[in-house]
């Protein structure tokens, strides 16, 4: 067992890029590396699709934690994806700060294409980082009925 | 009664005449959109069986007012359009193309959790006078939230609050600034979202009692229109005073004593919806503008109560006939040989700088664009001072 699993459940979500990221996390799931429960991922081709009201939007509909997964600033298929995924990152980090919400629920990190141990270790010690801030109240939060766990 | 004919009764619009005027004025209309106020109308008196026109209609109004400010018979349409649009999200959700993904609406619902324990202060500067308890309050809004949102493009809409509570100061006022309060609720109100909206307000109100606030002052011609119209339609027995801070100021400026240093530019002056066709305010913004002197003023071809529309309301349908308009606009703006437009609400604001920086526009309809309180508030002087 790991530390803190006896802790509250949280709700996690990732937010994965299609190429490095999701290659690693893949590679992962192939190697039947273990993963964090209750954390879920949303797959979408490049984080530079993602914006500030995506981010937003998970937490108002009752996510405690978001981490973004990127590719490296140099690897991005398309181009600008992981700067923008660090601009938004900034701004709805401060968005979160003005709202009361501790700036740490929302992460982003990168990854090359073979990193899965790194990416599983960066997924586990997010899960912890969650836990230990806990959920953020239980019941009605943030203005929507969150669906039990 | 069918809930449809209860709002068709309560903003008369059986009294229309077909007319008309309503769909020529229409700034939707007047940028190729196949958009009429008039047909709305008639398909929702005799041809109710046309849901998906109804439906698209309904959510495609931008609630600018114009329409009732032309019709000859008194329909009540923005009230029309606000109703429905309620009456439609409860039946069949929430419609409407939400601007920058509907990332305003989704802070401001985040706002109606009572737990909420904001960090919306810590941008106010030492300079600044402001007391911890007191019977005034300044309700500072969104304007934190949109600057952190909007830094983009470089909308700066703090210093509004910031250059108010320099005026408010300059008046020897040192208001009261509320931790937790939330979002007037506008855009939600004005999407349909009525059961947030409602949720706001008494969250709001619960935050002025309990603070022991007797008046608020208020910039933004939006929350302003909230908490003047809807908030006591919310909270039977509200009974806070709700202070235009224009009006104020138009008030202080009379009884002398105060005056502006020169400015030597040429202005013009944006009617927002909420605060001239709504609450009536065409004066005070030109009265206290014409104060300033070596300023020179010019009036848009379209002002006062036929001010366009700066494209959108509510953050939602902004499409290419809003960007149509708010060039428009600023085309009708750089025509009076102003150098400064000046508006008087922080979405006119965003709206217009939004189109000033289309690159596609290439610079044509470059112009500055400014608060009438940063104006104010940077010219004010004591009299012979």
């Amino acid at each position: 067992m790991r530390k803190n699993a006896g802790k509250k459940r949280v709700r996690l979500l990732g937010i994965c890029c299609n190429w490095s990221p999701f290659a690693c996390y893949n590679a992962a799931g192939m190697n039947r590396l273990a993963m964090p429960p209750d954390f879920r991922l949303m797959r979408v081709m490049c984080i530079g699709r993602i914006n500030q009201a995506l981010i937003l939007r998970a937490f108002e509909y009752g996510a405690d934690g978001v981490i973004l997964l990127e590719c490296l600033d140099d690897d991005c298929r398309y181009g600008p994806g992981p700067g923008v995924g660090h601009e938004n990152v900034r701004r709805v980090r401060r968005l979160l700060h003005l709202l009361g919400i501790d700036q740490e629920r929302l992460v982003e990190c990168s990854f090359g294409a073979h990193e899965k141990e790194v990416l599983v270790e960066t997924l586990w010690r997010f899960a912890d980082e969650i836990r230990t801030l806990g959920p953020m109240t239980e019941g009605n939060v943030l203005g929507v009925k969150r669906p039990a766990l | 009664m069918n809930e449809i004919d209860r709002i068709i009764r309560a903003q008369a619009l059986f009294q229309c005449l077909e007319c008309g005027k309503c769909s020529a004025a229409c700034p939707r209309r007047l940028t190729g959109k196949d958009y009429s106020p008039r047909l709305l109308a008639h398909k929702v008196i005799a041809e109710r069986e046309d849901e998906a026109f109804i439906e698209n209609a309904v959510w495609d109004c931008l609630s600018c007012g114009m329409c009732s400010e032309r019709c000859p018979s008194g329909v009540k349409f923005s009230g029309f359009i606000l109703e429905m649009r309620s009456l439609l999200a409860e039946k069949k959700g929430l419609k409407g193309y939400r601007a920058h993904d509907g990332a305003v609406h989704s802070w401001m619902r985040m706002m109606t959790a009572p737990e909420l324990r904001q960090n919306r202060l810590d941008w106010v500067p030492k300079t600044l006078q402001v007391a911890d308890s007191g019977e005034v309050a300044f309700f500072v809004g969104c304007a934190p939230y949109f600057d952190v949102f909007f830094s983009g493009i470089d909308v700066d809409t703090l210093s509004i609050a910031k250059d108010s509570i320099r005026l408010l100061n300059f008046m020897d006022i040192k208001p009261v600034l509320l931790r937790d309060e939330r979002c007037c609720g506008h855009d939600l109100l004005w999407t349909g979202d009525r059961e947030n909206f409602e949720r706001l307000c008494r969250l709001n109100c619960e935050t002025f009692r309990s603070a022991g606030v007797r008046e608020i002052i208020v910039s933004c011609p939006e929350c302003y229109h909230v908490l003047s119209e809807h908030m006591p339609r919310v909270v039977p027995g509200f009974d806070i005073k709700i202070t235009l801070l224009l009006d104020l100021l138009q008030r202080e400026m009379r009884k002398g004593g105060m005056t502006f240093r020169g400015l030597k530019r040429r202005v013009t002056y944006q009617d927002p919806c909420r605060l001239g066709r709504m609450a009536g305010r065409y004066a005070a913004p030109r009265e206290l503008l014409g104060l300033i002197p070596e300023m020179r003023f010019e009036e848009m071809e379209n002002s006062g109560p036929s001010a366009l529309c700066c494209g959108n309301c509510g953050f939602i349908n902004c499409d290419a006939h809003s960007k149509q308009i708010q060039v428009l606009r600023l085309q009708e703006a750089r025509a009076t040989g102003a150098d400064l437009l000046v508006t008087a609400c922080p979405k006119c604001l965003i709206h217009l700088t939004c189109a000033v920086r289309d690159p596609l526009r290439q610079g044509s309809v470059k112009m500055e664009i400014r608060d009438i309180l940063s104006v104010l508030a940077n010219q004010i002087a004591w009299y012979g001072g």
